[in-house]
């Protein structure tokens, strides 16, 4: 990456933003992070952490290295004291951030299901809908096992749609502003759309990674009024930190909050949290049960409900979490049922439950798609609506959709729904917004894992998510029939 | 773990890594910097930055060179944080690579 990530235009501040900038501290941080296995391997870690790894599974980790297996080079593997602390006396936990022989078992998949090179104007963005998503951290304070971000955390090359493979670089601020401006100049000399993609302008920006929160306050600040001098209204803020490091939410990151309120109150701030499981951020008893809260819910671990509360006292910012439903981690419904229940009880709204990609070296990840509705579902029974706004997202190239709902009983005189069918929901189009609600209806397959595990069984694709496979025409007949 | 700086920063300090530094962990002395190895995020951005490869993870630091893990450790919790790229120093470009340069580390 080395000098590619410097853009040649050094970003300017505004005098406003300079103003604000100059109220900002960087706080001082202990993550106390072991990257590696090395450690691990060499007993050089800190003493009540050689227990994480036994022995056994470390002998078996290594004999993987420098083969196609070898899992660090697949995702590098990192853990904060923080989640070790939490992880200790949780198998979840553990599944998350632990090296397992089993990620590298089988390496099937696809290397881009969601397209999102093509969605690349400039480095270190992917323009999709009104929203643009930047990476601005190619690390997190530590790392899930089942990340699809692998190849920007790892350092891998990536194919373009010019055919050329370069690492993915990360955004650099005078690139994406200039970015920024001249497609909403283009958008508004067009009349509100984008005269060649039919975008409106773009007016979110999703600033992820790797994590934005491991960015000391000055970088975020930085990036912050900067995007909101370029006429952006609301920065999400996609982080993990609260369940990895809840201690980056200090008096010096709530001071500079406030004072980027102050300076720029029209550009909102929506926190995009991830919490897979109530391990990460509920208090356990001695025999691993949750404990009551005498102030109502349950008692949670005091370092991630003071960052939370922090968040939640700030009525002008909003905070979301949304997880995948991983194996081995999530797939359990008292879990997801717990979680979104305290999640809403502390002021996080239960935004989106994501299935797994199908990308290479996901298939230890994996729950089938039919599967996590049903645990979804299942999770939301005994929650009042409020609770649970969740819905489950899976991501087709062309947009977001919801896996809507899961019929075990076939439509009487519709061939292939035999075994029940599955309808998806397209809720945006990554374009613009002209196919949002349509839906397709498939047969169903318990073991589908992606899109693709139903293209021999597509009863109605009124959204056009099949639009592009070639069906046989027995499928094609069923269709005309439906 | 943490990220180094190692030897053959002294006497160049060019700087190029404070600016591509996520969490700003980079402490200026008189003739080098250091990265404080607790708010190191372990990133990595700095190494391909540096343009003398002057900078290591800890696992790959050369053995004789292993004091600048502690060096960095103790002189970033007196130095000053640096976040700004500046000029390196007048005689970088002759002091780059020169052996033993350990010794002339200015406190």
């Amino acid at each position: 990456m080395g000098t590619s990530v410097m853009s040649k235009d050094k970003y300017q501040p505004t005098s406003k933003a300079q103003a604000f900038l100059e109220t900002v501290r960087n706080g001082k941080y202990k993550r106390e992070i072991i990257t590696g296995l090395a450690k691990f391997i060499d007993g050089t870690v800190p003493e009540d952490m050689r227990t994480l790894y036994t022995p056994e599974q470390l002998k078996n980790l290594v004999e993987l290295r420098g083969t196609q297996r070898d899992v660090e080079a697949r995702m590098p593997v990192k853990i904060t004291r923080h989640y070790f602390d939490l992880a200790k006396h949780s198998k979840p936990l553990q599944t998350l951030v632990k090296a397992n022989p089993n990620e590298t078992a089988d390496l099937g998949g696809a290397p881009d299901p969601g397209k999102q090179m093509s969605y690349s104007p400039v480095e270190g963005l992917i323009h999709k809908y009104e929203l643009g998503l930047i990476y601005v951290a190619s690390t997190c304070s530590a790392h899930c096992r089942f990340c699809y971000r692998e190849e920007l955390i790892a350092q891998k090359e990536v194919e373009r749609p010019d055919g050329t493979l370069a690492p993915k670089g990360l955004a650099v601020i005078a690139d994406i502003v200039a970015y920024i401006k001249q497609h909403n100049e283009e958008v508004a000399r067009n009349g509100g759309r984008h005269p060649r993609t039919g975008r409106e302008k773009l007016r979110e920006i999703l600033m992820s990674g790797g994590d934005p929160m491991v960015l000391a306050n000055r970088n975020l600040a930085e990036w912050w009024s900067a995007l909101a001098d370029s006429g952006i209204d609301s920065i999400r803020i996609g982080t993990k930190e609260a369940a990895f490091y809840p201690e980056r939410f200090d008096e010096t990151f709530f001071e500079m909050l406030d004072n980027f309120h102050a300076a720029y109150p029209g550009t909102r701030l929506r926190f995009m949290v991830h919490f897979n499981h109530p391990d990460e951020f509920l208090r356990k008893d001695e025999q691993g049960r949750y404990i009551d809260d005498p102030a109502g819910g349950l008692e949670w671990v005091p370092a991630t409900r003071r960052a939370i509360e922090g968040l939640a006292q700030r009525p002008w910012l909003t905070i979301d979490n949304q997880a995948p439903i991983i194996n081995g981690i999530n797939d359990d419904a008292d879990a997801l049922r717990i979680m979104q229940r305290e999640m809403r009880r502390n002021r996080v709204e239960n935004h989106y439950f994501f299935c797994g990609r199908d990308i290479i070296g996901h298939k230890a990840f994996n729950v089938p798609i039919e599967r996590v509705w049903q645990l979804l579902n299942e999770s939301q029974k005994g929650l009042s609506g409020v609770e649970a706004h969740a819905r489950l997202s899976i991501t087709h190239y062309k947009g977001k959709t919801e896996v809507a709902a899961v019929s075990n009983q076939p439509l009487p005189g519709v061939p292939g729904t035999e075994n029940g069918f599955v309808v998806l929901k397209l809720m945006r189009g990554a374009e613009d917004a002209r196919d949002r609600g349509k839906v397709t209806i498939v047969g169903r397959n318990p073991d589908a894992i992606w899109f693709n595990d139903y293209d021999d069984r597509v009863i109605y694709d009124e959204a056009g998510l099949y639009a592009d496979v070639e069906r046989p025409k027995a499928t094609m007949l069923l269709q005309r029939q439906a | 773990m943490t990220y180094v700086v190692g030897e053959n920063c002294i006497k160049c300090k060019h700087t190029d890594c404070v600016e591509v530094c996520p969490a700003n962990c980079f402490y200026e002395g008189p003739n080098t910097l250091v990265i404080h190895p607790e708010e190191c995020i372990d990133c990595k951005l700095c190494v391909p930055a540096c343009p003398v490869n002057a900078i290591f993870a800890e696992a790959d630091l050369p053995a004789d060179q292993a004091a600048f893990l502690e060096l960095n450790a103790e002189l970033a919790q007196i130095w000053p944080n640096i976040t700004k790229r500046k000029e390196p120093l007048p005689e970088a470009e002759q002091w780059n690579g020169v052996p033993n340069k350990r010794q002339y580390l200015a406190r």
